[in-house]
């Protein structure tokens, strides 16, 4: 029998999309960047087709749609007439950082105030890639159980700030909201929750002020067109 | 599908790592995966004999050492091991924490035939 040795590695893998990470965020210095997280069917593209129909007299903002397959999301959003740009990730549950770069020349960067990375729809592995963001978001809708901030507690802790859509069904469903803000509390204390209604438009409006408080003011002035 | 990804990146390290020997047949590889990276290791290991089968890696063993989930307290410096996901200090109770472990993803060794 052969000798066997063993060979010491040591190789963190996730240091090439960190350092990828870190690049992105250096080229989008001046610019705002959101990564908008949740599960398919959480109303992340009706709650940014609702953002931008407040915010685009407010602030230049473009939009990276990701998914895995079609370009129906950057349809929608192209109606806003905002820069959009899909990445359809061919089967991956994720974006990461090196899709994020291969579309940033795509984008007249010194003159956008923020940047929408829409996530792949899925509450796992989004959560723990960066792609250059300022802050992660994550939109919950009620409907998907109150139970979710407990089984994919990561997409929570990760994320600045927390929707919780389709609060309108809350009276058709038997979830507890106000034990729902408690769940994501112990888990990430510091998180902005917003509880909106993307499909009456209730609470859209203090989410995108809120949007709006993070623009970085070394860029161009939002209000001049 | 999550786990498919990480180990093709895996497989990438490994091959790096490899690079500088000749190398007929490894026995096992050892990785370090933290709580908080929401990977499997019953998916892990699948992933592992995918991507294995047909080359040197194929019939490896698959060592996964999971990294428990630890924090710090902001506050009290206290450090400590984070159960049930609450993140609170049990020491001072306050709820501003800093994750130490548990986020590893780390190809730690490899066992190779020489």
């Amino acid at each position: 029998m052969s000798d066997v040795k063993e060979i010491k590695v040591m190789s963190n893998l996730r240091t090439a999309n960190e350092i990828q990470a870190r690049d992105n965020r250096h080229t989008l210095e001046q610019v705002f960047v959101c990564n908008l997280l949740g599960s398919p069917g959480a109303g992340k593209t009706t709650l940014l087709e609702r953002t931008l129909a407040e915010l685009t007299a407010r602030a230049k903002v473009g939009v990276i749609e990701g998914d895995i397959y079609t370009t129906k999301d950057a349809d929608r959003i192209a109606h806003y007439g905002v820069p959009v740009v899909q990445i359809n990730t061919g089967g991956g549950c994720h974006l990461d950082a090196s899709m994020v770069a291969a579309v940033l020349p795509r984008f007249d960067l010194a003159r956008l105030d923020m940047l929408v990375i829409e996530n792949v729809g899925n509450l796992v592995c989004p959560a723990d890639f960066d792609l250059g963001e300022d802050i992660k978001a994550v939109v919950l809708s009620i409907t998907e159980g109150d139970d979710k901030p407990v089984k994919y507690p990561l997409i929570f802790r990760n994320s600045k700030a927390v929707v919780l859509n389709k609060l309108d069904l809350a009276g058709f469903t038997d979830v507890n909201v106000s034990k729902l803000e408690q769940d994501i509390r112990a888990i990430n204390p510091e998180a902005e929750i917003f509880q909106v209604s993307c499909r009456t438009g209730d609470g859209v409006d203090r989410w995108c002020d809120w949007l709006l408080s993070n623009l970085k003011q070394t860029g161009t002035a939002p209000n001049i067109n | 599908m999550h786990e498919m990804s990480l180990m093709s990146g895996v497989f990438e390290a490994i091959d790096a790592a490899l690079e500088a020997y000749q190398v007929p047949r490894v026995t096992k590889v050892k990785l370090q995966v933290g709580r908080l990276t929401n990977a499997e290791p019953d998916a892990l290991d699948f992933a592992f004999q995918a991507f294995a089968a047909g080359t040197p890696m194929e019939g490896a063993v698959l060592e996964i050492e999971l990294v428990p989930l630890a924090g710090c307290c902001k506050e009290c410096a206290r450090e400590f091991e984070i159960e049930g996901l609450v993140f609170y200090c049990p020491e001072c109770k306050s709820p501003s924490i800093h994750i130490v472990r548990g986020r590893e993803l780390v190809l730690e060794s490899l066992e190779v035939e020489a």
